[in-house]
Formats: C-alpha cells, sequence, structure tokens
C-alpha cells in the first residue's frame, strides 16, 4: 500500500511539537535494538520539516559520528547536509567525574590528601552515577533556542525515583540529616531543576517518551515493565517502535518464514496490549543503518507513511561472497577447561545485556554439567529472568529440584529478598537497644524510623545483594552457574561488594561496620577474582552496540573489582543451512567482522551459540541445544571416564 | 531558642541505615536527636556532615579551626548554643540533655 509522502502516522502526532515551547522526545530502550538509529532519523525527520531540532546522545559508545559520518563531540555540533539538526554526544563517565570533582572541591581547603581520596572513593558510587547522569537531562531540558530536543537515551523510573526523594525529603533536609542519595550540598541548590525536569517529563504535551524494541516477545516485556514502572511516576509511553522484523521478500525457507511469522504474531501482540498512542514499525536492513538516505528512509515509514526500501545488493561493504566458517573462530577445548569444575565449588556467572540469551545459555550450562555428573546449582539474579519457562518447571527463592539429576534451580524474588533484609535490619536495630538497659530513648520510634529508612531504593539493592552473597554459601554443589541481571544492574551488584568493602576499610567513615560482613564480602569477592574457581562469561550477539556495551561492561569489571572475563559467547549466530540469499550473506558476513572484533577486544575463547527456530524449552531441548554450543558436548565426554556409570 | 549542631565526618548516609548491616552509633543519635526535638519546645537540631555540609564548615572558624588543628578525628563535633560540648564522640540521649538543660537559654523538658 504505497501511500502518499504527506500521510500522517500515529508516530508523527506523537514526536511533532504542538506549541510555542520546546518539546523533548526521549526513546528508551536497551542497547542493540537501533534505539540510536530510530533518534537519528527522527532528529533528521523533525529537522527536514524545519523545525530547529538538538539530538543528545548519553550512550558512553555512541555511533552517532558513524550513522552521520562526521565527527560529533562533547560540543553541540552542526550536522553537514541537515539544515535545522544539531547534535552533542555527552559521555556520563566524564560528567560523573565532572560531578564528583565539584562535590570534592570545596573539601579540599580543610582535608588532607587522604581524607580527599577516601571521599573520592566514597562518591564512586552508582547513585552519583545516576545522578550525574540526570543531570545531563537537566542540562538540555532547558533549551529555548530549540524547537525539539531529541535524547536517545531515557531516564529510568528507577533514576527518577531518586530525583524525586529529594522534594519527599525536604523536610528531612532542612533538618539537616542526610540520606544516602544527597551527595552534595549542590543538591540543594538543584532541587529547583530538578522538580522542573520532573514536571516536565511529566507533561506528556510537551514530552514523548518512546521505546524501541525488537519484535520479540523478551523485548516487549521488558518494555512494558519499563513502561509500567514511569506510568507510576505519571509518566505515560506514548510511542512504541519495533525496529529490525524480517523483510517479507527475503525469508524463503522455513527457518526465516517460522521466524518472520513469530515476529509478526508479536507485533501483532504489542499493538494490541502496550498502552502507547501509536505504534511504527521499520524492517530489518541487510547491513547497517547509516547515512542520511537510510536516515530518511527509516524517518519517512516512521512518520510520513511511506515503504521501507530494502536494497538487498549494495548494501554493506563487508565481503558477503566468502563463505563464512564460524566454527573456525571457537575454542572447544578451551571452554571446556574453563567450564569443569575443580576440587573446589566452581562459580560459573554468565552476564550481559537483557535479550542475550543468557539465561537460556546458562540453564543450558547448567543441563550440560548436571548431565556430566557435577551437582550443580543454576541462580539467576535477573528479576526478568523466566527460569521457570526454560525449565518448564517451578524454580523458587531456595534451591529447587527442576526434574534432571543434580541439578538445581533459584531466583532471586525480590519482595522476599527486601523482606528478609528488612528483618535483618530490625532485629540488629532491637539487639542493639536490648543491650543498653540504662537508656532514656524511646526504643519503638527508634525502630520505627529505620523502617521508614528501610523504604529507600538503596535498601532494595542492598537486599538483592544479600541474598546473591548468600548463595556463595550453598553447601553440596560442584558448580553454581550464576544467570546474572542485565550488565549495568549486574555490575552494581557485583561491585557492591567491594565498594562496601571500600567504606567499611575507611573505618572512621562508617563507624560500627560489623567486621564479619566484611569478612564474607572479602571472601565473596577474593572467589569472584580467582579464575581458578570463578568464570566470567559474557554473552552477547556479534553486532556494534552490543558488543561494544558487554566490552565495556568487562572493562568496567576488570578496573573496579579486579574480575577478568574468561569467556565470551556469541549467541544468535545465522545458521548456515538456511537463509540462503544475498540479504542473509550479507547478514552473516556483517557477523563474521563483528566476531573478529569480538576476538580482537576480549582476550578470551569464544563459545558460539546458533540462532534457533524457537528458544529451548524443557531439559531435552536444552540438552539438545548443549550439543550445538562451543564445549558444551565436550564438557559431557571429558568426564565420562570419572563418573562410574550406573 | 536552643540550637544544637552537630559536625560530622563526611559520611554517605547519618541515618545509619545504608549498607549491609545498620550502623549502631548512627541510628542510635539519630534516634536521639529525633527523641530530643520531641521533648524540648524551643530546640532545634542541625546536623552537618562534611561531604553534603561542607561550608558549614568553612563558614564556622571556630570549627575549621579545629579541624585543621586536629585533623577529622576530632569529629563528631557537639554544639549547644555555641559552645562546644564534646569532641571525638558521639553523646548519648542523656548526655545530650543534661547539655541542653546547662545551656544559658533556659529550657523546660
Amino acid at each position: 500500500m504505497a501511500q502518499s509522502q504527506s500521510t500522517a502516522t500515529g508516530a508523527r502526532d506523537v514526536v511533532e511539537p504542538s506549541g510555542d515551547e520546546t518539546e523533548f522526545v526521549f526513546f528508551s530502550g536497551k542497547g542493540g535494538v537501533g534505539k540510536s538509529t530510530v533518534s537519528c532519523a527522527t532528529a533528521t525527520w523533525l529537522a527536514d520539516n524545519d523545525y530547529e531540532t538538538l539530538l543528545v546522545t548519553t550512550d558512553p559508545a555512541p555511533n552517532l559520528s558513524d550513522i552521520f559520518g562526521q565527527t560529533i563531540g562533547h560540543e553541540v555540533t552542526a550536522i553537514d547536509g541537515v539544515e535545522n539538526l544539531s547534535a552533542i554526544e555527552i559521555d556520563p563517565d566524564t560528567a560523573a567525574e565532572e560531578y564528583r570533582q565539584e562535590t570534592i572541591e570545596p573539601m579540599r581547603e580543610l582535608l588532607g590528601e587522604e581524607e580527599i581520596q577516601t571521599v573520592e572513593e566514597q562518591l564512586n558510587s552508582p547513585c552519583v552515577e545516576e545522578i550525574a547522569a540526570f543531570d545531563n537531562f537537566v542540562d538540555f531540558m532547558d533549551s529555548p533556542e530549540y524547537d525539539v530536543v531529541v535524547f536517545d537515551t531515557a531516564p529510568t523510573g528507577h533514576t527518577i525515583r531518586l530525583m524525586e526523594l529529594p522534594s519527599d525529603w525536604n523536610a528531612e533536609l532542612e533538618k539537616g540529616g542526610s540520606t544516602c542519595i544527597g551527595p552534595a550540598a549542590s543538591m540543594e541548590d538543584k532541587k529547583q531543576d530538578y522538580e522542573r525536569a520532573i514536571d516536565t517529563l511529566q507533561d506528556n504535551e510537551r514530552t514523548s517518551f518512546a521505546f524501541v524494541g525488537k519484535p520479540e516477545d523478551s523485548s516487549i516485556d521488558e518494555i512494558e515493565r519499563s513502561a509500567s514502572d514511569l506510568g507510576e511516576l505519571g509518566i505515560e509511553s506514548q510511542l512504541l517502535i519495533l525496529n529490525g522484523y524480517l523483510p517479507e521478500s527475503v525469508c524463503d525457507d522455513p527457518f526465516f518464514e517460522g521466524k518472520r511469522a513469530d515476529e509478526q504474531a508479536v507485533i501483532e501482540r504489542a499493538r494490541e496490549e502496550f498502552d502507547a498512542d501509536a505504534t511504527a514499525t521499520y524492517p530489518l536492513q541487510p547491513g547497517e543503518i547509516a547515512g542520511i538516505d537510510l536516515l530518511a528512509d527509516v524517518g519517512g515509514v516512521l512518520y510520513d507513511g511511506a515503504e521501507a526500501t530494502v536494497d538487498v545488493g549494495a548494501a554493506t561493504d563487508v565481503d558477503a561472497d566468502g563463505a563464512v566458517d564460524f566454527d573456525s573462530m571457537a575454542d572447544a577445548d578451551a571452554v571446556v577447561d574453563q567450564l569443569t569444575p575443580g576440587d573446589e565449588t566452581q562459580y560459573l556467572f554468565f552476564t550481559g545485556k537483557g535479550g542475550v540469551g543468557k539465561s537460556t545459555l546458562a540453564s543450558t550450562a547448567a543441563t550440560k554439567l548436571a548431565e556430566a555428573g557435577h551437582e550443580t546449582l543454576v541462580v539467576t539474579t535477573d528479576p526478568a529472568a523466566h527460569l521457570e519457562d526454560i525449565f518448564g518447571e517451578p524454580v523458587g527463592h531456595e534451591p529447587t529440584p527442576v526434574g534432571q539429576e543434580n541439578l538445581d534451580a533459584a531466583r532471586i524474588d525480590q519482595e522476599k529478598a527486601l523482606a528478609e533484609y528488612r528483618e535483618q535490619v530490625l532485629d540488629h536495630v532491637t539487639e542493639m537497644y536490648e543491650d543498653k538497659e540504662d537508656t532514656q530513648i524511646d526504643v519503638d520510634a527508634a525502630i520505627a524510623n529505620v523502617e521508614e529508612e528501610l523504604e529507600s531504593p538503596c535498601a532494595e539493592e542492598m537486599a538483592a545483594l544479600e541474598k546473591f552473597v548468600s548463595y556463595f554459601d550453598e553447601d553440596g554443589y560442584d558448580i553454581v552457574v550464576f544467570d546474572t541481571a542485565p550488565t549495568g544492574h549486574t555490575l552494581r551488584l557485583l561491585e557492591l561488594p567491594s565498594d562496601w568493602k571500600g567504606f567499611m576499610d575507611l573505618g572512621s567513615l562508617t563507624k560500627g561496620a560489623a567486621p564479619a560482613k566484611g569478612d564474607q564480602y572479602d571472601e565473596v569477592i577474593e572467589t569472584m577474582k580467582d579464575p581458578e574457581r570463578s568464570t566470567f562469561a559474557f554473552v552477547m550477539y556479534p553486532e556494534y552496540t552490543p558488543m561494544m556495551e558487554a566490552y565495556r561492561a568487562a572493562a568496567d569489571l576488570e578496573d573496579q573489582v579486579g574480575i577478568e572475563t574468561s569467556l565470551v559467547v556469541a549467541n544468535y549466530l545465522l545458521p548456515e543451512e538456511y537463509g540462503d540469499n544475498a540479504f542473509f550473506a550479507n547478514r552473516r558476513a556483517q557477523q563474521a567482522q563483528y566476531l573478529d572484533e569480538i576476538r580482537d577486544r576480549f582476550d578470551a575463547p569464544l563459545m558460539l551459540a546458533p540462532l534457533r527456530r524457537d528458544e529451548p524449552v524443557g531439559l531435552d531441548e536444552l540438552s539438545a541445544f548443549g550439543e550445538e554450543i562451543t564445549g558444551l558436548a565436550d564438557v559431557a565426554e571429558a568426564d565420562v571416564p570419572e563418573v562410574t556409570p550406573s | 531558642m536552643t540550637e544544637l549542631i552537630l559536625y560530622e565526618e563526611a559520611m554517605c548516609c547519618s541515618t545509619g541505615v545504608c549498607g549491609p548491616d545498620p550502623d549502631d552509633e548512627l541510628v542510635e543519635v539519630s534516634a536521639a536527636l529525633d527523641q530530643l526535638e520531641d521533648a524540648f519546645d524551643d530546640l532545634e537540631v542541625n546536623r552537618a556532615n562534611m561531604q553534603h555540609n561542607i561550608e558549614q564548615f568553612l563558614e564556622t572558624q571556630r570549627i575549621y579551626d579545629r579541624v585543621q588543628e586536629d585533623g577529622s578525628s576530632i569529629l563528631p563535633i557537639t554544639v549547644v548554643d555555641n559552645e562546644i560540648v564534646a569532641e571525638g564522640e558521639y553523646l548519648s540521649y542523656d548526655e545530650l540533655t543534661a547539655a541542653i538543660e546547662e545551656s544559658p537559654t533556659p529550657q523546660e523538658a
């Protein structure tokens, strides 16, 4: 249905400015779904329609420069060839560092170098980073010279809740009491800016929230969760863009025809279920979307109702002629080596962003290890993971058998973890007061105070951490496989032990911290740092953003905790036996190109897993899937001689 | 009106409820200060910690000098109506009550 160029779409109504004041468009969604592409296309479309437009990216590994083919940096830069369009790349790490230095500067006068350093370390916390990130939004939410500002990322419900708290805790601040989220006096000064920014975010006339996702169930589920989080804060999600569906013309075998049918069903479901004003879609291209022409194509489809152009022939500059041999890139022996437990309990972490297939890979590895005779526990710390769907068995907060000999599974139940943590803290406080007989203090009021403090987002984090650490104390397993939460959150979880340990070491800063806890965390960190006992596997798929995100996360883990990545899992490799046409040849060549780059960036053996027609469900399918993944089949074989056949 | 000011070290969270285990001393002093505010009609309590309220340290000459001289181990400093009543340790509820009652501004409990 070829429509005229000017067919206004629902998406257009959402992003097009309607009043005199500057309007804001936020694109939310995880890495690798094409968020940058959609943001660039949207900004370009707005500029082409005579709106003075600014595009802001806070992606730590931005690729705007690749997309526009010109260098863009920390300064607002005019985009060549697009009138009315400027862009800026903000490095969130630099922003956080600037924020820290601003906070510390006045203390230099009074404190010695050593003390400054401890404060600096203390400011090296996830909370501070979140506040600094929010500052970036706030800075650009006062930009009267633009008609519209497009952000290629959006604050999460978690961040907004953090930023809202200062206003709720106004009374607290006036009293001088501080909270773990009020890092600086500047907080007070900025309160008004924050409040205004949050008001603007909640004003759906001026602000549009758009989600970008893939046509996959897990992607839609995640978007629904984030959207409902935002909804609770009075922020409506107006637009859903599903990017990267398989074009009909290239699906000419049952494998890809089936995949396409699944995607279309997901799109259908999203249109029906997701409560957005508009839904739009854009197809997968044979290559990466870059250059003004392709961006114009995206904008035309999303906002003018045009048909997408999928040019199979000339789309990529990768060499698609040579046959791609993925297998030659894998190293089965090295993988087996990493997976096989020694005398002590082995810890195997599968980490990576949501949607890369971590839970399935962790469950598959656990199944194969259990089959090989190792006592295995698989734990998910990802609140979004559905181990029960994967195993087809109920999985609880405590280790539960899932039908395979030697295999248990568990998941962190955030609510239960929080309840446990609350009880632990309140018990501790109650006990502390019991030991003081001659006090005139109103113990009930004191405990009520503490109970109130436990409502903070920090408490949730601590609760999850406590549970995570407790799985290290589970006895009787040869190997514990962690399906960790999406990278950012995981890292926070993983880094917290060393952060907290750092605080405790400061001693004078946190008086009376229990040394027993410090020791327990020490042990957990030592275990995670010991390559003999712990294996960190980063899961990604071979595309730019997922690779860069994993790379940065791995570097962070090494810098901040001293943990080295020991395995890299490349998932969703296009199978050779299907997709015999130029489109998939291009896609496959592109995957091979990124596999090469992954090998260059990560100094770790590569474990390869193919794209499947369906996600494996149940032990039989998991076991069969394991046979297709580098090293997993061999784990069983390698151990057979040691297991006495029954 | 009596003013009680507590100058404290740089810290993330003065309530003490932040981290794997609550900080006993901070929980206690937070509760004590809350209760004092209820017990005395005309008492104003102010907590300043170096991380969040550095300007209060820089602007208060006496405190600035003490920290310059002895370093931050001199903290916490408890001040009641401009009188330093304790250094290097937190006072208990009873001690705080006594300090307030002895202050130049008459107080009724």
